[in-house]
């Protein structure tokens, strides 16, 4: 086990970072944001669907703030969500990446970078728009 | 499959959830669709990456029996997280 890690993390290692180029980079984000939106998920799940049951209790109260409407005036839930919003957008966005490389799109060695760097372009600015709208939008209530 | 229905079906969730307004109906079915995906996207995923550390046979059909009891119970949680919506209540 601890010389499988060596393997992979020490020099000439696939994720050691000065290894690591941008494609291994949004290999690896790609799984650990998934992972972190799966949490997410059922949290998410498990916070909207304990109103109904109406349980009490501190685990409760804390899924109770991260309850719709999706930017709560709760300061720590607000950072999560934005922090969700952002990992939401990379996620969703290299995984049309790696659909469309699928599909023969940007195959190539430049042309993989150029896809990346224009769909989180487009990640940026939908999440911007979001925040820029739907934040003043539910900051008053 | 699932990933790209994600893309469509998230992006119009987090509309509705900010400025757009729907039928009880039409979001009953978004949510419906939306919790479906959402678990069986992310706990594939999951399984996926587990998988990827050759944990054997035995190994593959725990996770995968785990992951799919573990994805059974969040979606019916979710379901009755929806039940008011779905009811039309």
């Amino acid at each position: 086990m601890t010389r499988r890690i060596a393997q992979i993390f020490g020099r000439g290692g696939e994720l050691n970072p000065r290894n690591m180029r941008l494609g291994m980079w949004a290999w690896l984000v790609q799984r650990i944001s998934g992972l972190a939106l799966v949490l997410f998920v059922i949290a998410h799940v498990l916070a909207i669907s304990q109103a109904n049951l109406a349980l009490t209790g501190p685990l409760f109260t804390m899924f109770d703030g991260l309850r719709n409407p999706f930017w709560a005036v709760n300061r720590t839930v607000l950072v999560i969500d934005l922090l969700m919003l952002g990992i939401i957008a990379f996620h969703g966005m290299n995984g049309i990446r790696i659909v469309l490389f699928d599909v023969g799109v940007g195959v190539g060695l430049r042309s993989q970078k150029v896809v990346f760097y224009i769909l989180i372009a487009i990640g940026v600015v939908a999440s911007g728009l979001i925040i820029f709208y739907g934040l003043p939008l539910l900051g008053g209530t | 499959m699932t990933a790209v229905l994600l893309v469509v079906v998230l992006g119009v969730h987090l509309w509705l959830a900010n400025f757009g307004q729907a039928s009880a109906s039409l979001r009953a079915i978004l949510g419906v669709i939306l919790l479906g995906l959402a678990l069986f996207h992310g706990l594939n995923g999951v399984r996926t990456v587990i998988l990827d550390f050759n944990v054997g046979i035995q190994g593959r059909k725990f996770t995968t029996v785990m992951l799919l009891l573990l994805g059974a119970a969040s979606f019916l949680f979710g379901l009755h997280g929806l039940w008011p919506l779905i009811i039309g209540g």
